[in-house]
């Protein structure tokens, strides 16, 4: 198997539990070498922003969570799209939720940047098989 | 003696004659003429002529005088006097002079006569003829000579002179029929001797037509006609009257069948009554000549109306009432007839009634027309006098002319009071226009009713919604008389209608609120759950112990974090299950000043201002704790989400409104951007700030609270300048 670790993550959640699992999960399964972390939607838009002010490149994958203060998944979905040089279309996104509302499921295939959703917790297979996807 | 002897054969003489001498002394006279001129005189001879008739008059006296001095005579066929005392005679005479042997004028002979009858009766002709405007005429058929009368002539407006013949005679009369008429009929006369008399109109010498009545006879002497004599009236007035009263009485006759007005004549002298056919039609009777008496038509009458119909009879032959009555009669199929009968009674010189002259008519449609309008007036005065549905008669400038009792409680006013007014002041104003509008599509006849929901305004000023159907009522010609208005008050309805839409606005409200629930139960617990679970994985495999000891701390925050979210998903479940009946009125100063004071010290941290602009004594309807908690959430969170830039200013006023009593909570804080987070202000575990203690709860509970106490918050806000939270409470009760 020809597995290739991703360049960079962001992880975009307010839950420090969460993102002290995530990080050391994708440690287990040598997922990648980089990882952003932001609370909220607002700190990650900002920052990715000021990324691409500079003219750096953005992380290739991003988790995002869609309850947050400040500013949801949601509304840095909406920001992030109206970004310029985003780079979207080797961005890719995944909604990391607990929730299991449909009208959240709903929303997700708005989204034509959205890749999946995974439901919280996020386990070392999840990370396993996108690690597969993003290979093939 | 030769002069006594004649005088002796004189004496016997038919005539009355008198010879007098030179001195008119009688020498001898006849009987007669003593009988007729002087009846009580012994013997006239010797006597002077005018010493025996002393009155002879003046002119007679100097006929004699000069026919004795002249020796001529003198001749009278006629000539009348008129005496002193006024009395007239007419005397006719002869006088001759006689002579002696010598042919000297012996004396006069003179012969006289008292006509004064006959005359008087030429005269009385003669003026009969005028009064009567009736002429002679005559034609001797051997000469053909036609004679007229003076009069004759007058009729034909020819002058006295004027010389007829037959022919020129005929020609008088109008060319066509009338001529034609009499030319055949003196033609017949001439032939067989048939005598006439007929009324012909004829043209006069000036030109004007002139009925006349020619009458004429024929006289025959050996089976040949000799002459044709006869009489010429002028008739023309009474023609000309009499054509009057036909073509008047023709029309009358018509006028009558036409209307069916039958006309009768009761004589009460010989208890006869007469009766045209009109009036057997009415009574729906045969005609029998001569058989009708008053009887014929008591019998009639209806039973129940014939004691009161005789009884206005016999009151019009007292002269105590003109007969105009109404009464049923019967026919003698049974079918009964109402019939108006008028009368007015003729008198004889006494001033006794003696007649009744009259005309009957049916009026049995307008009756039954009449009864069938009352009826349906009834019907009407019923229905909008007992109708639920408010009723008014409104008059074609909009005021009211008639209202039923539903009508006037829909809008709480008296009837009197609505009489008044028009329909304007009782219309809201803005459905006034489409109300107005409608009513005039009426009077310009394009349409003859309409419905309209409108509202009106009860006399308390409350807004009362009806349906309005208003209906045009016009008069038999078609003019627009008044508008009949039927509101059916339909407030109960629109307050049922807006309570049950206020219902399923809660009950949608409360669905959303418990899906809401549901899920962010679900997710919350779930997010704790995959947390711990999570961690309790990674301290299964984790050796490393100072890495278990971080594990174990985070797990325990992850299940102190569970025990807050149960603890607040069981806040809100009280709060939805929070009842009515433990609603107060709560003095809101207080409780706010209450609250403050919990919160000095945080106050004092902040060095923040709290401003009270709320009447002490003003009361709120409220759930106590809910009120408390309320309060404390907004204060702390103005006091937690304050500027930095600025020493904390909170404003708490409050307003009566017309159905609520409205408190707003000012502060110069952090502020919230409304535009991304209009939709989960109140949302539950929604942050909007990166503060430690936000939960994103208080707003969420605060909204429930004051939705469990039928009341409603609003907020406003600008970032960095402040935010602004509207509480809605019910009124106090009294």
């Amino acid at each position: 198997m020809n597995i290739t670790k991703i360049r960079s993550v962001c992880i975009i959640d307010d839950d420090p539990i969460f993102i002290y699992g995530t990080k050391r999960i994708m440690n287990e399964a040598d997922f990648t070498d980089e990882i952003l972390v932001f609370n909220d939607g607002q700190e990650a838009f900002d920052a990715l922003k000021a990324i691409t002010e500079k003219g750096d490149e953005l992380p290739s994958m991003i988790f995002l969570d869609i309850n947050m203060p400040i500013m949801t998944g949601w509304e840095f979905l909406d920001e992030f799209i109206k970004m310029p040089n985003n780079n979207s279309e080797n961005i890719i996104i995944y909604i990391i939720s607990s929730s299991v509302d449909p009208r959240d499921i709903a929303r997700i295939q708005q989204y034509k940047i959205v890749n999946n959703y995974i439901l919280k917790p996020i386990s070392i297979e999840d990370l396993h098989n996108i690690l597969k996807s993003v290979g093939n | 003696m030769q002069t006594l002897s004649i005088t002796s054969l004189i004496k016997d003489s038919p005539s009355a004659v008198a010879i007098l001498d030179t001195q008119l002394r009688f020498a001898g006279n006849s009987k007669v003429w003593a009988d007729e001129f002087c009846p009580n005189c012994e013997s006239l001879t010797g006597k002077n002529y005018f010493d025996v008739i002393p009155r002879t008059p003046k002119k007679l006296k100097a006929i004699l005088e000069n026919c004795l001095n002249e020796g001529v005579r003198n001749l009278s066929e006629g000539e009348k006097f008129i005496y002193p005392n006024g009395e007239i005679q007419w005397l006719k005479w002869k006088i001759n002079a006689w002579t002696d042997a010598n042919s000297e004028i012996g004396g006069l002979i003179v012969l006289l006569e008292d006509v004064t009858r006959v005359k008087r009766r030429e005269e009385l002709y003669a003026k009969s003829e005028r009064v009567a405007r009736t002429g002679g005429w005559e034609v001797d058929m051997h000469t053909n000579y036609v004679y007229w009368t003076d009069l004759t002539r007058d009729i034909h407006e020819v002058s006295k002179d004027f010389q007829p013949n037959l022919e020129s005679g005929l020609n008088f009369y109008k060319k066509g029929e009338h001529r034609e008429r009499i030319t055949n009929l003196v033609t017949n006369a001439i032939t067989d001797g048939t005598p006439w008399d007929t009324e012909l109109i004829l043209i006069t010498a000036k030109g004007n037509e002139l009925w006349v009545r020619a009458k004429g006879e024929v006289e025959f002497i050996n089976g040949k006609c000799i002459r044709i004599y006869g009489t010429f009236q002028d008739i023309d007035e009474k023609k000309k009257t009499e054509l009057d009263f036909k073509r008047i009485s023709n029309r009358l006759a018509l006028a009558t069948q036409g209307a069916n007005v039958g006309i009768w004549e009761y004589d009460l002298i010989s208890d006869s009554l007469v009766w045209d056919d009109i009036m057997y039609n009415l009574f729906g009777i045969e005609k029998i000549a001569n058989q009708t008496t008053y009887d014929t038509w008591l019998n009639s009458v209806h039973p129940d109306d014939m004691e009161r119909s005789n009884q206005e009879v016999e009151a019009a032959i007292s002269g105590i009432k003109d007969f105009d009555s109404q009464f049923r009669i019967i026919w003698p199929n049974g079918e009964i007839r109402h019939i108006r009968g008028i009368g007015v009674t003729k008198k004889n010189a006494q001033g006794k009634v003696v007649k009744l002259v009259g005309t009957n008519y049916d009026i049995t449609e307008l009756k039954n027309t009449q009864m069938m309008l009352q009826k349906s007036e009834e019907s009407f005065h019923g229905a909008f006098e007992n109708s639920d549905t408010g009723m008014a008669i409104v008059a074609l400038d909009g005021s009211f002319e008639k209202v039923n009792e539903s009508l006037c409680a829909s809008l709480g006013y008296a009837e009197k009071e609505l009489l008044t007014m028009n329909f304007k002041e009782v219309t809201h104003p803005e459905d006034f226009n489409d109300d107005r509008s409608l009513l005039k599509q009426i009077t310009k006849r394009k349409r003859s009713s309409y419905k309209l929901e409108k509202r009106y305004f009860h006399k308390d000023g409350h807004v009362i919604h009806g349906i309005l159907t208003v209906t045009a009522v016009k008069d038999t010609s078609g003019e627009l008389l008044h508008f009949v208005s039927q509101v059916t008050d339909i407030t109960p309805r629109i307050k049922n209608e807006k309570k049950l839409s206020h219902l399923v606005d809660i009950t949608t409200e409360q669905n959303d609120s418990l899906l809401n629930f549901a899920h962010i139960v679900s997710h919350n617990l779930r997010s704790h759950s995959s947390n711990l679970s999570m961690l309790t994985n990674f301290l299964i495999k984790e050796k490393s112990d100072s890495e278990r000891e971080n594990l174990l701390v985070m797990l325990r925050g992850a299940t102190d974090s569970l025990n807050d979210t149960i603890l607040h998903l069981n806040e809100v479940v009280q709060v939805k299950v929070g009842a009515f009946e433990k609603m107060k009125n709560i003095n809101l100063y207080d409780a706010i000043t209450d609250v403050q004071k919990n919160l000095s010290i945080l106050i004092q941290e902040k060095n923040a201002v709290c401003e009270i602009n709320v009447p002490r004594d003003l009361k709120v309807r409220v759930i106590p704790a809910y009120l408390d908690s309320i309060i404390l959430n907004l204060l702390t969170n103005s006091l937690k989400y304050s500027s930095p830039k600025r020493a904390p200013l909170i404003q708490i006023s409050s307003k009566i409104e017309s159905n609520a009593i409205t408190v707003s909570f000012k502060d110069n804080g952090l502020g919230i951007d409304l535009k991304r987070n209009s939709d989960k202000l109140f949302g539950m575990y929604k942050t909007f700030h990166r503060n430690k203690d936000a939960k994103g709860i208080g707003l969420f509970i605060t909204k429930n609270q004051m939705e469990a106490m039928n009341g409603k918050i609003e907020a406003e806000s600008t970032v960095d300048v402040g935010s602004t939270f509207k509480l809605y409470f019910e009124k106090p009760l009294t």
